[in-house]
């Protein structure tokens, strides 16, 4: 009983602890002229869907769950989301060359058609971030016809 | 006593919401992956019936581009290619070894998504983004050289993917990766001799190109389901 109590104890500490690590906060209020539907003309309703499902991880701005504070939650968050933004920015979008756009768009409609994103951990917390059948198909067809055009 | 029990229970909270939060990804992707590979199959099998068409539009707008092409390439080099469409090689290029490093990569993916080995195109992975940062880009000027930081850009970021990914995801970027390795080469030259073929059923059918060192089909899209499938388009050198 007395070591289970130290144990807890420690951890307890450590729990207290690690709270007081920064993290760095994903947010900004600026909509940069790299923007997709800036660059592109993204329909409103495939832009709500993007920002939604996608912009949390994948934008200059995540709109944080209350327990992002919470350490070890917050550094989960902040890897997914640095591993996000790595992978694709919707707000930087101009940014790409027009080979790596083209090549990021085919990624988001086959990426949406194998259901690996938005990922389930995701919308396991974010239940309205899941895409329907008809969000996919409007998503893929869009950036098919996206990319035709090219 | 209950001092303890209430920490415990606080510390248990916090590690199943870590938990929940960050195991559940691996699990869920297997079995998708798994769901997908039946879906691919009977997609497969249905555009086995089109097959003819698909290639017919195919090689139509082929040869619209390939008009175009020749008009305005010397103008204006960004207006390369479409979806499917690669810029157009000569058929027979400068020769260049310096490109020869990144093409033998290259085909080590290829030859390993022949025979489905995801391991191996793995490490053909690696040897390509090898490849790349070995590349001396001194000799390349102006348009030339932007135009190569844009493909070695967008080729490696396809490598590094190759390198940690499910073969059917691999296969999705080696089709980008062949449209890059393919420009590379109308850029810059080989002094190999390459085949360029041409699969109607990749890309949810609508059709990619590969590059080969022999004339010989052997499918990378399709692997060991369809290994023969598809055709060659040219010569190259």
């Amino acid at each position: 009983m007395k070591v289970a109590k130290k144990v807890a104890i420690i951890l307890l500490i450590a729990f207290v602890g690690i709270q007081f690590i920064p993290t760095k906060r994903n947010q900004s209020d600026v909509v940069p002229a790299t923007d997709i539907h800036v660059i592109y003309n993204v329909p409103k309703q495939i832009e709500t869907i993007f920002k939604t499902s996608c912009y949390d991880c994948h934008s200059n701005n995540t709109s944080y769950p209350w327990y992002n504070k919470i350490q070890p939650v917050a550094w989960l968050l902040e890897n997914h989301i640095n591993e996000g933004k790595a992978e694709l920015n919707f707000n930087e979008f101009g940014d790409y060359s027009g080979r790596r756009q083209k090549s990021k768009l085919k990624s988001i409609a086959s990426q949406i058609r194998d259901n690996e994103m938005p990922l389930s951990s995701y919308t396991i917390i974010h239940q309205d971030a899941k895409l329907s059948e008809k969000e996919k198909e409007l998503i893929i067809q869009w950036v098919e016809k996206t990319i035709e055009n090219l | 006593m209950k001092k303890l029990k209430v920490t415990t229970g606080i510390l248990a909270i916090a590690f199943v919401m870590l938990t929940t939060m960050s195991c559940k990804d691996n699990k869920k992707e297997q079995t998708i992956v798994e769901e997908q590979q039946t879906e691919v199959s009977t997609n497969v099998e249905e555009t086995t019936h089109d097959n003819s068409d698909v290639h017919h539009d195919e090689e139509a707008t082929h040869d619209n581009s390939d008009g175009h092409h020749d008009e305005e390439a010397t103008q204006d080099q960004d207006s390369a290619d479409d979806t499917t469409h690669a810029r157009d090689i000569k058929m027979s290029t400068q020769k260049n070894a310096a490109t020869t490093p990144i093409i033998d990569a290259y085909f080590q993916i290829k030859n390993a998504l022949v025979t489905d080995s995801k391991e191996n195109a793995a490490k053909g992975g690696t040897a390509l983004l090898a490849a790349f940062s070995k590349f001396d880009m001194k000799t390349l000027t102006g348009e030339t050289h932007k135009e190569y930081m844009e493909i070695a850009e967008s080729a490696k970021e396809h490598a590094e993917h190759i390198v940690k990914s499910p073969i059917d995801h691999q296969r999705e970027h080696f089709e980008v990766l062949s449209t890059d390795i393919n420009d590379l080469i109308a850029l810059i030259g080989t002094e190999k001799t390459l085949y360029q073929d041409f699969c109607p059923m990749a890309s949810n059918g609508k059709g990619a190109i590969w590059l080969s060192e022999t004339s010989e089909i052997k499918n990378p899209y399709m692997g060991s389901k369809m290994p023969t499938c598809g055709n060659m388009q040219k010569q190259i050198n």
